[in-house]
C-alpha cells in the first residue's frame, strides 16, 4: 500500500485532479452549522474537517425520491426509468458512512437485487478522511474503530500539515497515479484522538441484551418524549424503508410510480388497507427501529446495523439518544437477569 | 360523460385559498378540460342548483353560516373542506379562547348586537366532509392531487406525518440547530416543508399529525429557550379550535 503526503496548500488541486477522473461528491458547509454532501463545483468550497453531513452518501444510491416508471393508461403500457451507470469519487467519507453504503449492499442485494440502487452504487470510488469524534459519535462501540479503513479505496488520515494518503485498493491507486502535488517529506501523524461516547456494552455482547429487552420498560419511557417525527428514520444511514406512490397527470391518463423514503416511526408505515396498524404505539415503534439496528438484520449477519454516527441523536429535537436507549437496556437486563442491584449497575432509577 | 359540476364557496376566511386556485395559472385550462365550474363567487356570476363536488373555504362563525353551509351540503354530491379554517377552524378560533361576549364587544363595540356570532368552527363540525386539503393558504399541490385522484375514481392519499419528514427528503439544516423553534416535529406534513426550507419556522397551519402528543412538544419547546407561556401560544395560533373543545366552559 503506498503512501503520500498531501500538505494543505495542495489540497485544492488534488480536488482538480479528482476532477479531471470523474464526478466528485463531497462535504460542504450547509446552513448555519451544518454539512452536506453536494457535487463539487468549486474545489475550495470542500470542507474535510466537519462533524456530520445532515444525510450521508446513502442519498446518492437510494434518493429521497425518484421515478420507478411512467405509465400510460390510454396505451396500457409502462416504461422503467433508466439509470445509467457513472463513476462518482466521493470524497471525504467518514469510515462509518461507508460502513453503512455497505450494509445497505447487502440488503439491496439480498433476495431480489434491486437494480435501481445497484446500477447507482456501481463504479463508486470511495475517499475517506480520518475525523474528530463528537459528543455523538460511538462507531467503536459498533465494532468501527476510527481508521478502520474497509470499503475505502484511498484513505486521508489528518496529520500537522495536511494528509497522509493511503491508496488502499488497485482503484485508488488508479486515482492517484499521475498527481504530481505530493510532498516528499512525510508527516507525523495528528494527537491521537478518542471516542467522547460509547455504549455500555460492545457490539458483540449486545444480542444477549436484546434477547431479552422486549418487554423492557425503556421502550414506554422513551416514548413519553419522542413525537414520532420520524428524523431518526430519514437520517439513518442504515435505514432503506421507502413508500411507492401512483402519481397522475393533469391529462388523467398518464402519469408517474414514485418512491421516497418512508420510516418506522410514522403514523401511516405498518397501516394496512381497512384502517388497521400494526404497531400502533410509539414505545412499538421505538423498539421495532432500535430492534431493526441491533437484533434482526444482526441475528441474520452476526453485524450491527447501527454504524454509531451519531445522527438519529443530533438530529432529535426531543433529545432522545441512541445510546442512552441501549444503555438502559443494558443496565435493565443485568438488573433483570443478571441479578445486579440497580444502583450497582447504574441504572438510572428516575428513568425506569 | 359530462364533466362533474364543481363549485367554490367562502365562509369566514381572507379568501386567501380561492385566490391561490387562480395562481395556477399553468394548471387552469387543463383542469378546466375537466371540470365544469357552475359557482365562483370570486370568479364569475353564475349560480347553480346542484354541484358534483363543493370546496369550501373559511371556518363557521355565524349564526348564517350555518344554515348556508347545510344548504351547500344538501346540495352536493361530495364537500371538500379547503385551508385551515374549514378544516381546523384556523386563527379564527383563537377567538374561542375568550368569552364570546368579550368578543363581539371587542370587535363591533355598541353595534355589537347587529352581528350575531359563534365560536369559530370547523366546516366538520356542522356537516359531513368528505375530504380535506390543509394549509394557510391550502396547498396547490395538494388541491390538484385531491381533485386527481377524484377524477380518476381514487380516494386522495391523505398525509399524516410530520413537516420534520418532508425537511429530512429535502436535507434541509434543522431551524432547532439555527436556534429557532418550530412545530414542525407534530405539524401535518404535504407543504413539501416549504416555510423550514425559506428559513421560516413552521407554526402548524396544516393542523397536527392525528397522534400529536402536545405535552411532549411543549418540552421540546421549552427545553429550546422560550416560555412555556410562548410555548402554548405557538401551539394555539392554528389549532385554537381542538384545543378550545376540551376546556372548560
Amino acid at each position: 500500500m503506498e503512501k503520500y503526503q498531501l500538505n494543505t496548500n495542495k489540497i485544492e488541486s488534488f480536488i482538480t485532479h479528482l476532477k479531471n477522473k470523474g464526478k466528485v461528491f463531497a462535504p460542504h458547509k450547509s446552513g448555519k452549522n451544518s454539512f452536506k454532501f453536494n457535487e463539487v463545483e468549486n474545489p475550495d468550497s470542500v470542507v474535510l474537517d466537519y462533524n456530520r453531513t445532515l444525510n450521508s452518501i446513502k442519498k446518492y444510491f437510494l434518493p429521497p425520491r425518484e421515478v420507478l416508471l411512467s405509465f400510460s393508461k390510454k396505451e396500457y403500457s409502462f416504461e422503467k426509468s433508466t439509470i445509467e451507470v457513472e463513476k462518482k469519487i466521493f470524497l471525504g467519507v467518514h469510515n462509518y458512512d461507508v460502513k453503512g453504503v455497505l450494509r445497505l449492499d447487502y440488503n439491496f442485494s439480498q433476495g431480489n437485487p434491486e437494480d435501481n440502487y445497484l446500477k447507482r452504487r456501481a463504479d463508486s470510488i470511495f475517499i475517506g478522511v480520518s475525523y474528530e469524534p463528537d459528543e455523538y459519535h460511538f462507531s467503536q462501540s459498533v465494532g468501527i474503530p476510527l481508521h478502520d479503513t474497509e470499503g475505502f479505496d484511498i484513505y486521508l488520515e489528518k496529520n500537522d500539515s495536511g494528509y497522509t494518503i493511503s491508496a488502499i485498493t488497485e482503484n485508488g491507486q488508479s486515482i492517484v497515479d499521475g498527481f504530481d502535488g505530493f510532498s516528499e517529506e512525510q508527516a507525523a501523524p495528528s494527537n491521537h484522538v478518542q471516542f467522547k461516547n460509547r455504549l455500555k456494552y460492545n457490539y458483540n455482547r449486545l444480542p444477549e441484551v436484546f434477547e431479552h429487552s422486549w418487554n423492557a420498560s425503556v421502550w414506554e419511557e422513551v416514548s413519553k418524549r419522542c413525537v414520532g417525527c420520524g428524523t431518526c428514520n430519514l437520517v439513518c444511514p442504515t435505514c432503506y424503508c421507502f413508500d411507492v406512490e401512483d402519481n397522475m397527470d393533469l391529462s388523467l391518463l398518464q402519469g408517474t410510480r414514485e418512491r421516497n423514503w418512508d420510516g418506522c416511526m410514522l403514523n401511516s408505515f405498518a397501516a394496512v388497507a381497512g384502517g388497521e396498524n400494526f404497531r400502533e404505539t410509539l414505545a412499538e415503534r421505538q423498539r421495532h427501529r432500535v430492534y431493526r439496528k441491533f437484533k434482526y438484520i444482526t441475528d441474520i449477519t452476526g453485524e450491527p446495523w447501527c454504524i454509531g454516527c451519531g445522527r438519529c441523536t443530533a438530529y432529535c429535537t426531543a433529545g432522545i439518544s441512541i445510546v442512552e436507549i441501549v444503555n438502559d437496556l443494558c443496565d435493565e437486563y443485568e438488573a433483570k437477569y443478571l441479578n445486579r442491584p440497580v444502583e450497582q449497575s447504574g441504572l438510572n432509577a428516575a428513568r425506569l | 360523460m359530462s364533466k362533474p359540476k364543481v363549485a367554490f364557496f367562502d365562509f369566514t376566511s381572507c379568501e386567501g385559498c380561492q385566490l391561490n386556485k387562480l395562481n395556477l395559472e399553468d394548471h387552469l385550462l387543463d383542469i378546466l378540460e375537466h371540470i365544469d365550474i357552475v359557482e365562483f363567487r370570486e370568479a364569475m356570476d353564475d349560480k347553480a342548483d346542484e354541484y358534483d363536488i363543493s370546496f369550501i373555504e373559511g371556518s363557521i362563525s355565524t349564526p348564517s353560516c350555518i344554515a348556508r353551509i347545510h344548504d351547500i351540503r344538501r346540495r352536493s354530491k361530495i364537500l371538500i373542506a379547503l385551508g385551515a379554517c374549514a378544516t381546523q377552524g384556523g386563527i379564527n378560533a383563537m377567538k374561542n379562547l375568550h368569552p364570546i361576549e368579550e368578543v363581539r364587544e371587542t370587535v363591533y363595540g355598541d353595534d355589537k348586537y347587529l352581528f350575531p356570532t359563534l365560536p369559530a368552527m370547523p366546516v366538520s363540525a356542522i356537516v359531513k366532509v368528505d375530504y380535506e386539503v390543509n394549509g394557510c393558504p391550502m396547498s396547490t399541490p395538494e388541491f390538484l392531487k385531491v381533485l386527481k385522484s377524484l377524477l380518476a375514481g381514487q380516494e386522495p392519499i391523505k398525509p399524516d406525518s410530520a413537516v420534520c419528514v418532508e425537511c429530512k427528503l429535502r436535507e434541509n439544516e434543522c431551524l432547532y440547530d439555527r436556534g429557532m423553534v418550530c412545530l414542525g416535529p407534530i405539524s401535518k406534513s404535504g407543504c413539501g416543508a416549504i416555510c423550514p426550507s425559506f428559513g421560516q419556522f413552521c407554526t402548524g397551519c396544516r393542523g397536527l399529525v392525528s397522534n400529536a402528543d402536545k405535552n411532549a412538544m411543549i418540552d421540546i419547546l421549552t427545553s429550546h429557550g422560550i416560555t412555556l407561556d410562548e410555548a402554548k401560544k405557538r401551539l394555539l395560533l392554528f389549532n385554537s379550535y381542538d384545543h378550545s373543545q376540551s376546556m372548560p366552559k
